[in-house]
């Protein structure tokens, strides 16, 4: 089954989640089954928005889908 | 006196015939998606990376499979290797092994007995003649009043005769103590048409306990051959409080999104989450899955391995499928006379699963592939631009490179070993009782089979220059451990 791409942006390394589950790094290419999922970041809370929902489809590999998490200022 | 003693011996009987009842798995009243019998609640062991990732496949084949599947675990164990400055053997690198019937045989055993199975697997199951005492116990008119219930048939009996002289009582709790590898005994749900695996994230979903639950039983599941043995039987609970889903499950049933296999995945699941369907009936893992393939399969798409290689893990992912399909001699194409209502019988029952099972593999080896190309298409992507756009912004990285290995083992490759004639191993009967001398070459196969793989000899020369420092053999460049 062909797998789709995602690239979650934040100006640091954190980890990002996928439906709950630890599934690698920001700013690194996560390769995925197509379809919906929620997506957001580990500890410490200092992102918005909270969570993505995201509909994972019509993707390459060199133009995967991109979200963006900014980081809130203390 | 005597008059009423026959009467009351036969009113016994029937009473313990009514008694006799499988074995039901026990209800589970506490949800815990971090223990259990699931790949990240197991210690990886003493020297096991994830960098260096193994999963081994199991066909089924009675006897025949349990042998040749034996003989590749000798062979990985004499299989030395150096991984990040520690030697080893490949057997310890050895991260899940996903087996079906036959196969489960040897999977279990290891996954029980560890090292023992080079000790003892051989005496205690390979060189026994398993049928000829399932037959026995089923001719012993002593069994027949617990035949005549209809809650213990003969894959209870089985279940029996492998607990007590094979698996020595052993219960799932004894497969999560010892660690990886996880062993994935693969059955058939005869329900849902689907592969049923023997792992807590099944149970969960039936709200059950799978670490009380007896291998032997899963074994004989696994092994469930159709019409000679009858269907293992589990009750379906409700879920446990606190139950959640596994997180792929969370979106995946969108109706447009239909064709998708994780929508698949999720409806298979939901089954089991549903109070309507109180009982789960399992046969042979063959009519599902022949190779084990699939849920090394699942694993690659939404299971442990894809959230590792995500992490960026998995530096090499090493898959071994031991596939003991014989095949006989194609003796209708020189016929003018159709064939026969037997032959088209055995044909009807064995056609779909050989190309099945063929697919399997090939959905693999397809899976990795496009792995290898997307990495490749991101080096080739950065080199252009490197030379052509040098300021403009390259392209987001996977965390790491992938460097895939799908190692089929067959019959037919024994056609490249000398001395060797693959018509022997591919003429063998499905049974669990072979000779002496059929398991002696079974066993001896394996490891002769397993080093003449390209793929294989790919993988060594590709560890060992790591080890020595070396560049990576010019032969064997990322993706020639899939198509050399």
């Amino acid at each position: 089954m062909a797998k789709e791409y995602l690239v979650v942006l934040f100006p640091h390394k954190r980890r990002v989640k996928i439906n709950s589950q630890f599934m690698g790094h920001t700013n690194t290419k996560l390769e995925l089954e197509g379809g919906r999922y929620e997506v957001t970041l580990g500890p410490p809370k200092n992102f918005t928005p909270e969570s993505i929902e995201i509909d994972l489809k019509n993707t390459a590999s060199l133009m995967p889908m991109t979200v963006e998490f900014e980081r809130l200022e203390e | 006196m005597r008059r009423l003693l026959f009467p009351a011996m036969i009113a016994i009987l029937l009473l313990v015939a009514g008694c006799a009842h499988y074995q039901v798995n026990e209800q589970s009243r506490e949800f815990d998606r971090e223990t259990g019998y699931r790949f990240d609640a197991l210690d990886p062991g003493p020297g096991n990376t994830d960098s260096l990732f193994v999963c081994l496949m199991f066909s089924g084949g009675g006897t025949r499979a349990s042998a040749l599947s034996y003989g590749i675990m000798k062979a990985l164990k004499e299989t030395a290797i150096i991984v990040d400055g520690e030697e080893k053997s490949l057997l310890d690198e050895v991260d899940c092994i996903s087996s079906v019937s036959g196969g489960s045989f040897t999977a279990a055993y290891y996954g029980l007995f560890r090292e023992n199975l080079f000790l003892d697997f051989r005496p205690e199951f390979l060189e026994r003649n398993i049928q000829g005492m399932l037959a026995a116990r089923l001719f012993n008119p002593g069994n027949w009043f617990r035949l005549a219930s209809p809650y213990f048939s003969r894959i209870d009996m089985a279940a029996e005769l492998y607990n007590r002289e094979i698996f020595k009582d052993a219960r799932f709790s004894q497969l999560e103590h010892n660690g990886r590898p996880l062993v994935t005994l693969n059955a058939t749900n005869l329900g849902t048409e689907r592969r049923f695996e023997f792992t807590q994230e099944y149970f969960d979903a039936m709200g059950s306990r799978l670490d009380s639950y007896p291998v032997s039983r899963a074994v004989a599941a696994s092994s469930a051959f159709p019409y000679l043995l009858t269907p293992i039987s589990l009750r379906n609970y409700p879920v446990a409080p606190g139950y959640t889903e596994p997180w792929w499950y969370m979106g995946a049933l969108e109706p447009e999104d239909w064709t998708a296999r994780r929508y698949n995945a999720a409806r298979n699941l939901g089954v089991y989450l549903d109070e309507g369907n109180k009982y789960i009936h399992l046969m042979d893992g063959g009519l599902s899955d022949n190779i084990g393939a699939r849920a090394v399969l699942d694993a690659y798409d939404r299971g442990f391995i894809r959230t590792r290689i995500n992490q960026g893990a998995i530096d090499k992912l090493v898959l071994i499928v031991v596939n003991a399909r014989t095949k006989s001699v194609d003796a209708i194409s020189a016929g003018e006379k159709p064939p026969g209502f037997f032959t088209v019988a055995a044909k009807t029952a064995t056609v779909a699963m050989d190309n099945y099972s063929y697919d399997s593999v090939a959905g693999l080896r397809e899976e990795l592939y496009s792995r290898v190309q997307s990495q490749k298409d991101e080096q080739a992507c950065i080199e252009l631009l490197s030379g052509h756009c040098p300021d403009a912004p390259r392209p987001v990285a996977f965390a790491a490179g992938v460097d895939p290995y799908v190692i089929e083992i067959n019959f037919e490759a024994a056609a490249l070993i000398p001395d060797e004639d693959p018509r022997y191993y591919l003429d063998l009967p499905t049974s669990f009782k072979l000779t002496a001398e059929q398991v002696d070459r079974l066993v001896n196969i394996g490891p002769k089979l397993l080093k003449a793989s390209p793929q294989f000899k790919c993988l060594l020369k590709v560890l060992n220059a790591e080890t020595q420092g070396l560049p990576r053999p010019e032969d064997c460049p990322i993706g020639s451990g899939i198509f050399p």
